[in-house]
């Protein structure tokens, strides 16, 4: 069994990390990443935002475990919670299929900070019960993929911040951010919605996701 | 793209994911304070819960239709029960006593 643990702290606040991360998915370093499902969500009473999803990746194995197993891709489970007013997100992931080969376990929080920053935790069990000599040679290739792929998601995740970032300070040019303080003052129904329907996600969404083509 | 493990579901997911997202980023910044009295944040829940509702229930509702149709026509339903009883998803382990990158021996 191998374990991995880091730390990353990210300068912006834990509202638009905690967006990005979200988002992250389709991204340029995460081509890996063929399907994306949502299969559950609910609001709890105390405002937390429980969610399941359903991820197809591709080439999580070595490519000779890929030949044994016959397949190249896996299906991965993310369970998350998100708590708005703890500022805090947890999120487990776990891969579905092929676990007697190798299980990765991963376990990422991110939590606001005294300074308004946000940390970042990653942690990780690999395990394999595959035997015939090769446990350890499959642990450790998943452990050196996963300290890649970490790199890569956090790339990822720091595009995206990027292109919120930029799309928020646009507004603020532009005066569009009007809406926010009346939203703090007056929190009712019709300036959520406007706060809502006018957010940097609604002028970003066809840069991250355009139309696919029917 | 992330799509849909379905294609049928696609434009649902892509419909439901563009609702869901700026609905999400108005949700990661509360219009009340942690502080604010156990009474007055369900209250704030319970609204934001329908603005999610009048919003964007119709489509999460025909999405979440297809999606779970196409997770039986697969046979992930059974994947998914069984990584739940088998294996729940649990805390993350207590960090081993050596510092587990250097620990990596060779076979």
């Amino acid at each position: 069994m191998k374990f991995f643990s880091q730390s990353f702290l990210y300068d912006d606040p834990w509202s638009i990390v905690s967006l990005a991360y979200f988002l992250r998915y389709p991204n340029p370093y995460a081509s890996h990443v063929l399907t994306c499902d949502v299969i559950s969500r609910t609001l709890t009473p105390s405002g937390t935002l429980l969610t399941t999803r359903l991820i197809l990746k591709r080439g999580a194995l070595p490519r000779w475990a890929q030949n044994i197993v016959g397949r190249a891709e896996s299906w991965v489970l993310e369970e998350s919670e998100v708590d708005p007013l703890g500022k805090m997100v947890r999120c487990r992931t776990k891969n579905l299929d092929h676990v007697k080969v190798m299980q990765v376990e991963e376990w990422v929080m991110f939590r606001h900070t005294p300074e308004g920053k946000t940390l970042q935790t990653t942690e990780a069990r690999i395990r394999s019960g595959f035997g015939w000599g090769l446990t350890k040679k499959i642990e450790n290739h998943g452990l050196n993929r996963f300290k890649a792929n970490v790199q890569r998601s956090r790339e990822g995740v720091s595009l995206i911040l990027n292109l919120l970032r930029q799309s928020r300070l646009q507004t603020m040019t532009l005066g569009g951010a009007e809406s926010l303080s009346s939203v703090l003052e007056s929190p009712d129904r019709d300036n959520l919605t406007s706060r809502t329907s006018t957010g940097a996600w609604a002028r970003l969404k066809s840069w991250i996701s355009p139309p696919s083509p029917t | 793209m992330a799509h849909s493990l379905s294609s049928e579901c696609t434009p649902l997911k892509l419909e439901y994911d563009a609702c869901f997202n700026a609905w999400f980023e108005g949700y990661l910044e509360p219009a009340v304070a942690a502080s604010a009295s156990p009474t007055k944040r369900e209250e704030y829940s319970r609204r934001n819960a329908a603005i999610f509702q009048e919003k964007c229930g119709k489509i999460w509702e025909s999405y979440r239709e297809c999606v779970q149709k196409a997770v039986k026509d697969k046979g992930l339903d059974k994947l998914l029960q069984q990584a739940r009883d088998e294996n729940p998803l649990t805390e993350p382990p207590p960090p081993p006593a050596t510092p587990p990158e250097g620990s990596m021996s060779s076979i």
